[in-house]
């Protein structure tokens, strides 16, 4: 189909990383704030600046937290018509129906944890399958109260599903899209290899002095090159978080009754009971099940604290606890659950150490999910993020400059209409976070659905930035540079000082007394993050309005937009 | 394009069954022989996807990855049928 080897990657590289990099871009940055989206939640719902907690006790704290939930009423209204088998009778009622399933789970990160249950439709068409219809919450688990539902935590909420189904959650067409750009990702990061065969000599390439095209394509490289491993394995361990249940679900389609079956035989092979006896049964002391399973850890050389806890056919003969570390000490994501007869407290069954396959497969999960504690890390994985999200930046930097003469002579319209949707991508993408943000503070605490005005203002701030995008992009149909790249950083620069001060004066919670006085990491470091932003947007700004004022084509040009270290948490 | 991404989806398909069939075939439990393959799955999609465009013709193209993901997935049902016999 093209001529020559290179010349078909270069086709690749250009349009599918044109393409989907819109796509990337939102990944990337979305997902560098997720590495801190507790961070994020702390400052977003001030109620909850308090130390991580561990598991509390679960007979005095837990137990009476999840007996107070009550199955989820929209759930009930889809699921219940569903799953219930009208020959045997009235459907049961939503407050009637009765607990099977508890959870609770938490995090080295987490001062609130969330718990669930899942209630038993007791009259089932298909007595094989997943009966539940689900409530949850999330308490305080100093005094097991819950945290008001509508109050929306940005970070873990908002900006981590944003980071893989962009919020379009119809067919789940958000994940698929994501999935595909992926891929793409993979195939911009190989076909930019092909292409860029000089590659450690480009590393290190960087002259910001030329002309913008030369120096965003200097720096599209060293972003691409310096951070490769983490853009190809974040790419890649996406790829295959989401294989089973959305990329390549064989075992839910074509190879389902193979599944099934050792799915069974697994099943069978741990000893522990798939199904209810239909026998009531009282529920030992959990508090000491926690105790044994944590002497147990201590005993394997792998001390830990519990991350997560379920019950299994609650209140039946039948019942078990399992019990399962958090892996905050290693990047894997391993449980070493153990599990516990739930009317006696006997352990049943401790889980064996993983073999080779599965132990990579929880080490590419636990590599991308990053669980663990290590701070340095995670920063790196931030910086990670916002070097890929300068990589595609100046990548459509690059496409704009290299077109854009030709189609000022040409009377194009094309590289206007890309410059308009890099610079909503870039710092339209930054305002709408930020702009959430300021939102989040602004409004009453106590407003009814809350959280919907802050999705509102996150979607509105974006649609302005992209309207103004386009609106001032005029100069760039004459070769010159839009406007909107200058006023965008400065109106990122103005939201994030703006957040900070809000902060301050909501919460009273400042930088001197969340650093010194009464140290709180998490909204400290979400304040300086946005103040970091602010400057780099500055800075950009003053680079760009330097630029503008020069002869077009000569002297500095920063191309890199301040994607590149704007926000984070 | 479209036989680069629906080809090579389908590859990634078929592959994906028939790693998982075969895997299972020779004594893998199930879950492990389906981590395995998917991990090496996305990797054979990207190796189809880039090749599709490299590709002396588009019929090649479609014959190679419609081929394969025919035969990969006709391959696994076999198996899994002789499997659960």
């Amino acid at each position: 189909m093209f001529p020559g080897f290179r010349h078909a990657m270069a086709w690749v590289h250009t349009w599918f990383g044109l393409v989907f990099g819109f796509v990337l871009m939102a990944c990337f940055f979305f997902g560098a704030l997720s590495v801190f989206d507790r961070e994020i939640d702390r400052w977003a719902v001030p109620q909850t600046r308090f130390a991580p907690q561990f598991m509390p006790s679960f007979d005095r704290v837990l137990l009476p937290a999840l007996r107070r939930i009550e199955p989820d009423a929209a759930e009930y209204a889809v699921s219940m018509p569903a799953l219930h088998d009208a020959a045997q009778g009235p459907p049961t009622p939503r407050l009637e129906l009765p607990a099977d399933e508890y959870w609770v789970y938490t995090t080295h990160r987490d001062p609130v944890l969330s718990m669930g249950v899942g209630f038993r439709v007791p009259q089932p068409k298909d007595p094989d399958g997943h009966n539940h219809i689900h409530g949850s919450a999330t308490v305080d688990p100093r005094s097991g109260e819950a945290v008001r539902a509508d109050q929306l935590r940005i970070g873990s909420a908002w900006f981590y599903p944003m980071h893989y189904s962009l919020h379009v959650d119809w067919l789940y067409l958000g994940i698929f899209i994501v999935g595909l750009a992926a891929l793409t990702m993979l195939a911009a990061l190989v076909s930019g290899v092909v292409i860029h065969r000089k590659l450690f000599r480009e590393f290190f390439t960087f002259r910001p002095w030329k002309r913008t095209q030369r120096s965003a394509l200097d720096l599209h490289n060293l972003t691409g090159v310096v951070a490769l491993p983490f853009h190809f394995f974040f790419a890649f361990t996406g790829l295959v978080i989401f294989a089973a249940y959305y990329y390549l679900p064989v075992s839910q389609f074509q190879l389902k009754p193979l599944h099934d079956r050792h799915e069974a035989m697994e099943a069978a092979a741990t000893g522990l009971p798939h199904q209810a006896a239909g026998v009531p049964a009282p529920l030992a002391s959990v508090d000491a099940m926690m105790a044994e399973a944590k002497r147990r850890w201590a005993a394997r050389g792998m001390a830990g604290e519990v991350g997560y806890l379920q019950i299994h056919h609650v209140g039946d003969a039948n019942g078990y606890v399992s019990i399962y570390r958090a892996g905050s000490d290693r990047v894997a994501l391993v449980g070493e659950g153990i599990h516990f007869q739930a009317s006696t407290g006997a352990v049943l069954r401790e889980d064996p150490p993983r073999r080779a396959v599965m132990a990579i497969h929880e080490f590419l999960s636990g590599l991308h999910l990053q669980h663990f504690e290590h701070w340095l890390l995670r920063w790196l994985y931030v910086l990670g993020g916002l070097l890929g999200c300068a990589c595609i930046a100046t990548g459509f930097v690059f496409f704009v400059e290299r077109r854009k003469k030709k189609h000022a002579a040409t009377g194009g319209q094309g590289s206007r209409a890309v410059d308009a949707l890099a610079v909503a991508a870039v710092t339209g993408m930054v305002i709408a976070a930020v702009g959430m943000l300021v939102a989040n503070r602004l409004l009453p605490a106590d407003l009814a659905g809350k959280g919907d005005w802050e999705k509102a203002a996150f979607w509105g701030f974006w649609m302005l930035a992209l309207v103004h995008a386009f609106a001032r992009g005029g100069p760039v149909a004459r070769a010159r540079i839009n406007p909107a790249w200058r006023k965008q950083c400065r109106a990122i620069a103005a939201l994030a000082v703006a957040a900070v001060l809000l902060n301050w004066l909501t919460t009273g919670d400042h930088l001197l007394k969340t650093l010194v006085t009464d140290p709180y990491r998490a909204v400290a470091g979400v304040d300086l993050a946005l103040l970091a932003a602010a400057g780099v947007a500055l800075w950009a700004a003053r680079r760009l309005a330097r630029r503008g004022r020069g002869k077009a084509g000569r002297r500095p040009a920063v191309a890199p937009p301040p994607a590149a270290g704007a926000e984070h948490g | 394009m479209a036989a680069a991404i629906v080809g090579g989806y389908a590859c990634a398909w078929g592959f994906t069954a028939l790693g998982v069939a075969g895997l299972v075939a020779l004594g893998m439990a199930y879950h492990e022989a389906e981590a395995a393959a998917h991990m090496l799955a996305f990797l054979l999609f990207l190796a189809a996807f880039l090749w599709a465009f490299v590709a002396a013709g588009l019929v090649r193209v479609w014959l190679t990855l419609g081929g394969g993901a025919l035969l990969m997935t006709a391959a696994a049902e076999a198996l899994q049928r002789s499997l659960l016999a």
